[in-house]
């Protein structure tokens, strides 16, 4: 018997323990985790959506209003029927904000530290501006219109709260509210962190830290809100 | 155990820059599609027409969660951790559609 040992083989597989199955740093996979728990979060929301909506398919009393005739309005162009035209701004610069984004994640890859604060502070300035647009839409959509609507005592009500809405079915209005609200409080919170990550690019606490993560995990948020957007207005405004 | 601090990434592809602003062409089409469709079919109401600006949501999401964030050059192990989950909120999310088309006949 020989008194040589042979070692058994040490596990290999991708799953064998030692090193990350994902190949990205912690820090980058509990923000994708993170991500998928907030997308749980705006599903049920979607899926209160879909099914409310739908639950007044054959209502004929109260219809649910077609998003048509009651987006229509744009900012210095007081009774032009134009639907849809605010929203598809609004969607312009967010996706142009997410594109300054990744360009600000590209620049860090390169160690280029001007160029990252460039595109973080254009970044910030898109979400900046929609939000702006944002707090323009509620505003129009709170006011509502001169004619709103005669209610069975004979008065009028304009605009809407979360009790009655002009438009159509008191849950239209509360959808509208938690919907877009729920999102553009994410677009708040991202514009706050973007905010601290560009104080922090200036600083210059990346180009000693030596690289630039904190800018790509800033980024997978930021594009998730811009993701979430696509949805909302796929579902609230188009369909 | 050491573990290894070194993660070895799928890298991006050189032309990073470019694959971006094409990607932002790419979205911006889309939308213009989006807004095109709408207006074209403003009287039309179908299913056929939601459907489309679903999947065109879809290939928005495809492009912004592929590009911008990166997911297309991560190990295949992530796309399954965030798209598998997805896909049954997906499911839940058409099953509650069809739910309210039947309440809506109680109401």
């Amino acid at each position: 018997m020989s008194e040589t040992t042979t070692l058994t083989n040490v596990k290999t597989g991708t799953w064998g323990g030692g090193k990350s199955p994902f190949s990205i740093s912690y820090g980058k996979l509990m923000m994708w985790i993170f991500l998928l728990s907030d997308a749980f979060t705006f599903s049920s929301l979607l899926v209160a959506y879909g099914f409310i909506r739908h639950s007044y398919a054959s209502n004929l009393v109260t219809p649910w209003p077609s998003p048509d005739h009651v987006f229509n309005h744009f900012p210095f162009l007081h009774g032009v029927h134009l639907p849809l035209m605010f929203v598809s701004l609004m969607t312009f610069i967010l996706i142009f904000s997410s594109v300054t984004m990744v360009l600000a994640v590209e620049a860090g890859h390169r160690m280029a530290k001007k160029e990252v604060g460039m595109y973080m502070f254009l970044t910030i300035l898109g979400g900046i501006g929609f939000l702006s647009c944002q707090a323009w839409e509620w505003t129009q959509f709170i006011t509502g219109t001169h004619e709103g609507r005669m209610l069975a005592d004979g008065s009028i009500f304009h605009g809407a709260n979360l009790q009655m809405n002009q438009y159509g079915p008191t849950p239209f209005g509360d959808l509208f509210f938690i919907v877009t609200g729920f999102h553009g409080f994410h677009v708040l919170s991202g514009v706050v962190i973007n905010i601290i990550i560009y104080l922090n690019v200036l600083g210059g606490t990346y180009e000693k830290r030596g690289h630039y993560e904190m800018v790509e995990k800033v980024g997978l948020y930021w594009h998730f809100v811009d993701l979430v957007w696509v949805f909302v207005f796929t579902f609230y405004y188009l369909i | 155990m050491h573990i290894e601090e070194h993660l070895e990434h799928t890298e991006p592809p050189k032309d990073m820059k470019k694959q971006i602003w094409k990607t932002f062409w790419i979205l911006f089409a889309l939308t213009v599609v989006d807004i095109a469709v709408y207006f074209q079919l403003m009287e039309y109401h179908s299913g056929y027409k939601n459907a489309l600006f679903i999947i065109l949501g879809v290939v928005k999401a495809y492009f912004i969660v592929g590009i911008f964030m990166h997911m297309k050059f991560e190990k295949k192990w992530l796309p399954y951790l965030i798209i598998v989950p997805m896909i049954f909120v997906m499911y839940l999310i058409t099953l509650m559609v069809i739910e309210g088309n039947y309440t809506s006949f109680l109401r």
